[in-house]
């Protein structure tokens, strides 16, 4: 083998590896953000090493398969109570809460249309999940996304890039804590204050946080941040 | 006190009614703020339908055309020609580059009813070069990725062809005046024998009944709400078709009664001869029979009026 041969040799398998460790990155969060949004997953499945992860998922040609990175999660009871609809003296028997098992993928496909985008939305309902993550490593069309809306009676579908998940950005110290109120804490918080809701300050849909959180349009997220000269201190905000 | 009872302090507030706009109508502002909230939310309802019928029908388009061989994008199947038409009316030009990407992410040629898998040349480069045999004006450098987007450039220039004749408006916000955009190909089906006698059957089918109904779907299918119409109730139109059971003939000079129809051969246009003229003639005639009428000028303005009334 030339000198020329083993550089070429070398270069694709350090490719292959920097392709690996991006994977890896993105399933760790994708992970970390499903476990903060209160489903089930345990610290092993969390917190896999680069080891084990390329152990699971390289396939026979020596790359990470995309297809075999899935997973599935359930809301734990503590989630469960946090969605809950408060009983009221109007509402005695208050609808169960809009949550399920959350089904998270990774599309191999080089490109995203209304094909791909359907032929998810067919999986999560035919198997019941009531959330999806549809994880890519290229832009959705605009047509696929409109897809979303359209089965959002049916399945609520969520939509990340590989790049958007290297990192997670709520650990950046930058970012503060933000923490979902429950439906009880909300009300509590309104009446305490004795405010609209529609008063407080408020957080896109579209927000990286947000989107992290999951949160829906009318949640109200607590925004913990550390100050030298007051301590910790708490603010709140609508989802809009 | 005593000034206070004398001069009411001057409101800096606006007053709450508007007296002139309350004389006029009887509904309160309420009522008004509710109409135009109502106006509104059926606007945006509106809207919503329209793209998700888009949407819906872009979806159906990734898979055309249906019809197999002998159809090609040079002669589409009439069916496929026919529905490629209709779904395309609430379109907007952007709508249809949206359907251009979704078939060729599906590997098919960008042109909706050529059955071809779009061209992939598998080179490197961002540019090709066209036209190097031919005169000067043919040649041409274009972007790689634009040329990957159909199977020939013959596909380019249908698609193309399609792309301009479409409304800029959006279906939501088309004037009910604008007429119905009736898109054309560049390559039409091709003509055969069983489809020029179908012409000719709906040519004689093309009585007022009929031609207002079409008007009715055209304006309908353009506006891209079908169900509108039905939901808004501001008019109930009944549509009575007339029966008619004789089979299409196509027109013929050896005709044995030639002669009756000399009189109004000088009307026919193409074979057709206009009815409106004639009954109008007729039931004048039978007015006048009827001798109910009181004076000789019978409104020859209510009278044309009957003609178009439904
Ligand atoms: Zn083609």
């Amino acid at each position: 083998m030339s000198t020329g041969d083993e550089d070429r040799v070398r270069k694709q398998r350090e490719a292959g590896e920097r392709e690996s460790a991006k994977l890896w990155r993105a399933w760790r969060t994708v992970h970390e953000m499903v476990q903060d949004r209160g489903y089930e997953l345990s610290e092993e499945e969390v917190k896999i090493s680069f080891e084990d992860f390329k152990n699971k998922f390289t396939s026979d040609d020596g790359s990470v398969s995309r297809k075999t990175m899935t997973f599935s999660a359930r809301p734990t009871d503590e989630m469960w109570k946090r969605y809950a609809n408060p009983v009221t003296a109007n509402d005695p028997n208050p609808a169960s809460p809009d949550i399920g098992t959350i089904w998270v993928e990774f599309l191999a496909e080089s490109s995203v249309g209304i094909k791909q985008m359907r032929a998810f939305a067919q999986f999560l309902t035919a198997n019941n999940y009531h959330t999806g993550i549809l994880i890519t490593n290229t832009n959705i069309t605009p047509a696929a996304l409109k897809i979303i809306p359209a089965v959002a009676s049916e399945t609520r579908i969520e939509c990340f890039t590989e790049a958007d998940l290297l990192v997670n950005i709520t650990h950046h110290e930058l970012v503060p804590k933000h923490v979902l109120l429950s439906k009880v804490e909300r009300t509590a918080l309104l009446q305490r204050y004795r405010l609209k809701d529609t008063q407080l300050p408020r957080i896109q849909l579209g927000d990286p946080v947000a989107r992290y959180l999951g949160l829906r349009r009318g949640q109200v997220v607590k925004i913990i941040r550390k100050s030298e000269t007051a301590g910790r201190y708490a603010s709140y905000r609508l989802c809009v | 006190m005593m000034m206070a009872t004398a001069k009411q302090p001057k409101s800096i507030l606006k007053k709450s009614s508007y007296p002139a706009t309350s004389a006029t109508s009887s509904k309160t502002k309420e009522e008004r703020d509710r109409e135009v909230a109502l106006y509104h939310a059926n606007l945006i309802q509106q809207r919503k339908e329209i793209e998700l019928e888009i949407l819906l029908s872009t979806e159906t388009l990734i898979d055309y055309p249906l019809a197999g061989p002998p159809y090609d994008a040079s002669n589409p199947s009439p069916a496929d020609a026919k529905t490629f038409k209709e779904l395309l009316r609430p379109f907007l030009p952007s709508n249809y580059d949206e359907l251009i990407v979704e078939r060729n992410i599906n590997d098919r040629c960008g042109y909706t009813l050529c059955p071809n898998p779009r061209q992939k040349d598998g080179g490197g480069g961002r540019y090709r070069i066209l036209g190097m045999n031919g005169k000067a004006k043919d040649f041409k450098v274009v972007e790689r990725e634009e040329l990957e987007k159909w199977c020939s450039p013959e596909c380019a220039r249908r698609t193309l062809y399609v792309r301009v004749q479409l409304s800029e408006t959006a279906a939501w916000e088309r004037e009910a005046g604008e007429s119905a955009v009736n898109i054309d190909l560049l390559d039409e089906p091709k003509a055969t024998e069983a489809s020029i006698t179908e012409d000719l059957q709906k040519l004689d089918l093309q009585t007022e009944s009929t031609t207002s109904k079409k008007d009715a779907a055209d304006l309908a299918l353009e506006r891209g709400d079908k169900a509108q119409a039905a939901r808004n109730a501001i008019f109930d139109v009944k549509i009575q078709e007339k029966d008619i059971s004789k089979p299409a003939q196509a027109p013929s000079l050896e005709d044995k009664d030639i002669s009756d129809r000399l009189d109004t051969l000088h009307l026919t246009l193409e074979g057709h001869t206009s009815s409106f003229g004639s009954r109008r003639e007729k039931r004048h005639k039978e007015a006048l029979d009827g001798a109910n009428v009181e004076d000789d000028h019978t409104d020859e303005d209510s009278e044309e009026d009957t003609d178009w009334q439904i």
